[in-house]
């Protein structure tokens, strides 16, 4: 137990001080090229034309990559668990957000490779943008995708997560009171200030050496020998060291596209995104639309919960299944809610794709239901800690996803959380454990919730 | 494509470099022209730099100081309110230590935001500037100067030290590129007051109306609101700007009455 | 075109404007020297000019002929980290590592020229660097310790390297 309690070195801190920890952007190769990428100007447009000869003719250019080159095409990082894809590694005839990419060049330098880009002839028909989740998720909005703006491939081929637990209806109409919010945490970007940066390495064995930013590094792997349709023997990717993620670095954003240029042209090539680039075509988390109606008691039961949830997916679908799935079995927070009716949708808007960012679809449900707790206090008149702690997850209590709680610690927070502020609990809230519920603990409504979970 | 690089060991020969100031493009500090090179926004055929003109200086005579134009910012530090105070707040120590007075007055004005800290304490201290281009040599007010479109080379500025003087800004958790709100006030030795509020619109902006109501600093405070019209940008919103233009034009004015 | 970084002197083959930043990295080899934003934002490229803290990304690389141009490289080394870069391991002032070489340069401008170890004033001295990761509160306490002693005991955090210390408990 020495490690526990004692001060323990960063074992790369002597590298980051002397600045000799070699980051993607660090390594130096031979003969290498870089790349730059043709984006789209527009946030949902056809692609009319596309001429690359000139670019191609360009001395200096040594290749130039497009949808044409790309193996297979469409891939995702969740089609190993059989999701479908929707997201092309390059555009084809469609582009559905402003900076998606098209087209990459590698060149001598990086002068040329950007003169390269500037040369590729594009013509673009553009169409209505939707940038508002909660508008793209009407059915008379404009239409991203040719099966509408919602993911359609939730288990069972199902439109949206569904939850539903006890009886809705019953708790609507033991209700004293129905109170209701809106929550709408805005998309944020993570900005590592490393920004996306791989430099594809083609080796004289015909294996491909990968420097990738990544932080997952056999997702990354996975995804560049789809798409490239090689077998995964034939990509050494070398990661581990990354300058800032956050979840964003999830998302294999810079590495397959370098490989192929990589392989086109036989040279090593070196794709680094400006900062610009970072802001505009690197995903964020994502923007959500939450609607949030409790059936209340007077006393400061919550009896029920009616939710919807829309995730701003932007364009492409990614991981955002994954993080409303997510967001659902935390949609009650740290509070036992019996009856449940939960509908939440990956939505497609025009804006960048979102990914994962530090508790990925559970920060966003974090701060709606917090909010709405104290909003339930504020409407019955109550104490907020109050109504946190007759709420408060117990042991044997169940989540929305009907799993026991053995280990909460919701009532141990608050009780520490108002002493911190100082805030003094009454008799019956100080003492409070989390022990399972009886007594005035266990209402009537909570009785049962055990018991519903075949429904 | 070769750029064509001046660099003028006098101020003399930048004038002559720069001619009528057609083609050219005047680096000082460069802390914004060399973004717009990185960037590729800018592809200019002829570069004139600055930095070995002689055109460092700060010079007291008497009660006239004169600023040479590529004095870098942190040079200005120790200079009174609200000069000194208004170039300390900009960006951070490297900054401030490359960036310089002429890039700062003649930053072209965006669309994205307001630019040009310097022009609200300048414009405060009824500043003059000498510069150089389409027919010759002038001297002329900052205000004149800033309309006129800025395609003239700036040589130097020139005030008079103030009776008093005051700067208050919104206070900024970090470096931005532009501070979204700052008011200078400055008292000049014949007893007129002029006050003036950078970050509020694209350029700096004398606030007259402010002025006139100058005996009631509350008062003056809400005149302010009728002398400008606020930008809406990353920075702060309009509705933010207006909410607080009021109060540091109230905070100025009192220090100004109290060093008086 | 000829610049001396770290005390050594090198012919610039690269056009008068390119960046300080892209020549160094580049047609140097110099990769302490991080490109974060090129765009002067971020700090991740600083180095010292003739002592003072500045954006190599911002600076035309023909207006440091003349000037003696320093990295986190000439500052100090593994074998011999100086003040500020102890202070930095200490005091656990990092976590991905890529904003630290340009910190470490600008803590050491502000130390050398004379900081005060007050945490405002810290904060003001870095306020032109981004740092994603660690919350900046243990980098100002890094700086601010490195105003007040010039050595730090690195021997309670000296670990093998290839220890690998939570998982192993036998490891420790
Ligand atoms: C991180 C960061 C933070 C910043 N924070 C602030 C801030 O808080 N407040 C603020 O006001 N600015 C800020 N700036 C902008 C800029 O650094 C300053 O305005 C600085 O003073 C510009 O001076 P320069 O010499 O570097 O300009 P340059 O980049 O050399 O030139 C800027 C412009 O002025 C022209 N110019 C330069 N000198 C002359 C001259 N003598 N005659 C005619 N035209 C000339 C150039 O052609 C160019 O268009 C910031 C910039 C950065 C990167
Ligand atoms: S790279 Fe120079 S400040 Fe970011
Ligand atoms: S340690 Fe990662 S950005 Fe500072």
């Amino acid at each position: 137990m020495k490690a526990v309690g004692a001060r323990l070195p960063r074992y790369d801190a002597m590298g980051h001080v002397t600045g000799t920890t070699q980051f993607v952007d660090d390594v130096r190769v031979p003969r290498m090229l870089w790349a730059k990428m043709l984006r789209s100007p527009h946030h949902h447009a056809a692609i009319t034309r596309m001429d690359t000869s000139r670019a191609e003719a360009m001395p200096g250019v040594r290749a130039v990559i497009t949808w044409e080159d790309v193996p297979l095409l469409t891939y995702g990082h969740l089609e190993a668990l059989g999701i479908p894809a929707d997201e092309p590694l390059l555009a084809k005839d469609e582009v559905r957000y402003k900076g998606q990419p098209i087209a990459l060049v590698a060149a001598e330098d990086v002068d040329t490779a950007m003169a390269g880009v500037d040369a590729i002839d594009i013509e673009y028909s553009e169409r209505p943008a939707l940038f508002d989740v909660r508008k793209a998720f009407d059915s008379d909005s404009a239409q991203i995708h040719p099966w509408g703006n919602w993911y359609p491939h939730f288990e069972g081929e199902m439109d949206r997560r569904k939850i539903r637990k006890g009886d809705i209806d019953e708790a609507f109409e033991q209700a004293d009171k129905i109170i209701s919010g809106v929550y709408r945490p805005a998309a944020i970007e993570h900005v590592p200030v490393e920004t996306q940066v791989c430099l594809a390495v083609p080796e004289s064995d015909g294996r491909l050496t990968i420097y990738s930013c990544t932080q997952a590094l056999y997702f990354t792997m996975g995804v560049i020998a789809a798409h490239l349709q090689v077998p995964l023997n034939k990509l050494k990717v070398v990661g581990g060291t990354v300058g800032g993620g956050f979840g964003g670095k999830v998302d294999t954003a810079s590495d397959t596209v370098s490989a192929l240029a990589a392989m086109k042209a036989g040279r090593p090539v070196k794709w680094r995104w400006t900062r610009e680039e970072e802001f505009l075509a690197s995903s964020t988390r994502a923007p959500w639309h939450m609607e949030i109606i409790d059936a209340v008691t007077d006393n400061g039961w919550i009896l029920g919960r009616k939710m919807l949830t829309l995730h701003d997916s932007g364009a492409y679908a990614r991981f955002s299944p994954y993080g409303v799935t997510k967001h659902s079995f935390h949609h009650t927070g740290a509070y036992t809610i019996p009856n449940l009716h939960f509908d939440g949708y990956v939505v497609f808007t025009n804006r960048v794709p979102t990914t994962a960012m530090r508790g990925f679809g559970v920060t966003s449900i974090s701060f709606a239901v917090e909010t709405h707790m104290s909003r339930v206090a504020n409407e019955l008149g109550m104490d907020p800690y109050e109504v946190r702690l007759l709420n408060a997850n117990r042991i044997n209590d169940t989540s929305p996803n009907r799993i026991r709680y053995t280990d909460p610690s919701t009532v141990d927070v608050l009780q520490s959380l108002a002493g911190a502020e100082g805030v003094q609990l009454e008799g019956a809230y100080a003492g409070m454990t989390r022990d399972p519920r009886s007594g005035d603990l266990l209402p009537d409504h909570l009785v049962g919730q055990l018991k519903t979970e075949g429904h | 494509m070769d750029i064509d690089v001046r660099i003028p060991d006098s101020s003399r020969a930048a004038a002559a470099d720069f001619g009528d100031g057609s083609g050219v493009s005047v680096m000082a500090g460069g802390t914004i022209m060399m973004n717009l090179l990185n960037s590729y926004r800018a592809q200019p055929s002829k570069v004139l730099l600055l930095h070995k003109a002689g055109l460092s200086y700060v010079n007291q005579d008497g009660s006239t100081v004169t600023i040479g134009a590529t004095t870098p910012l942190a040079d200005l530090a120790g200079l009174p309110a609200p000069l000194g105070p208004c170039a300390a707040n900009i960006g951070d120590p490297a900054i401030r230590g490359q960036g310089t007075v002429g890039g700062n007055l003649c930053a072209i004005a965006s669309e994205e935001f307001p630019v040009g800290d310097l022009q609200g304490a300048l414009l405060a201290l009824g500043a003059t500037v000498r510069s150089t281009g389409e027919g010759g040599e002038r001297t002329e007010g900052l205000a004149e100067f800033l309309s006129s479109g800025g395609s003239r080379l700036l040589l130097e500025v020139s005030f008079q030290l103030p009776a008093a003087g005051a700067f208050e800004a919104l206070r900024r958790p970090h470096t931005k590129h532009f501070t979204p709100l700052a008011v200078s006030g400055a008292l000049a030795s014949d007893g007129e007051v002029r006050l003036a509020a950078t970050g509020a619109a694209s350029t700096g902006v004398r606030l007259s109306s402010a002025e006139a109501a100058a005996n009631d600093p509350s008062e003056a405070g809400q005149a302010a609101l009728e002398d400008v019209t606020l930008a809406d940008d990353a920075l702060a919103s309009a509705w933010y700007r207006g909410r607080t233009l009021p109060t540091l034009v109230e905070r100025v004015l009192t220090q100004l009455k109290e060093q008086a | 075109m000829r610049i001396e970084v770290n005390g050594a002197g090198h012919n610039v083959t690269s056009p008068p404007l390119a960046s300080l930043l892209t020549v160094l990295r580049e047609e140097m080899d110099v990769t302490s020297v991080k490109a974060g934003c090129e765009s002067g934002g971020c700090g991740a490229c600083t180095v010292l000019i003739d002592g003072q803290p500045r954006r190599s990304c911002l600076t035309p690389v023909v207006t440091a002929v003349g000037s003696e141009v320093t990295t986190v490289e000439g500052l100090g080394t593994p074998d011999s980290p100086s003040a500020i870069q102890q202070s930095f391991i200490h005091h656990y002032a990092m976590q991905c590592g890529f904003c630290t070489p340009g910190l470490v340069v600008a803590a050491t401008a502000y130390v050398n020229g004379g900081g005060s170890d007050d945490l405002d004033s810290v904060a003001e001295a870095i306020s032109g660097h981004v740092c994603r990761c660690t919350g900046y509160n243990k980098i100002l306490e890094a700086v601010a310790a490195a105003v007040k002693s010039s050595e730090f005991d690195l021997s309670s955090t000296a670990v093998d390297k290839n220890t690998v210390v939570i998982k192993t408990g036998g490891a420790v």
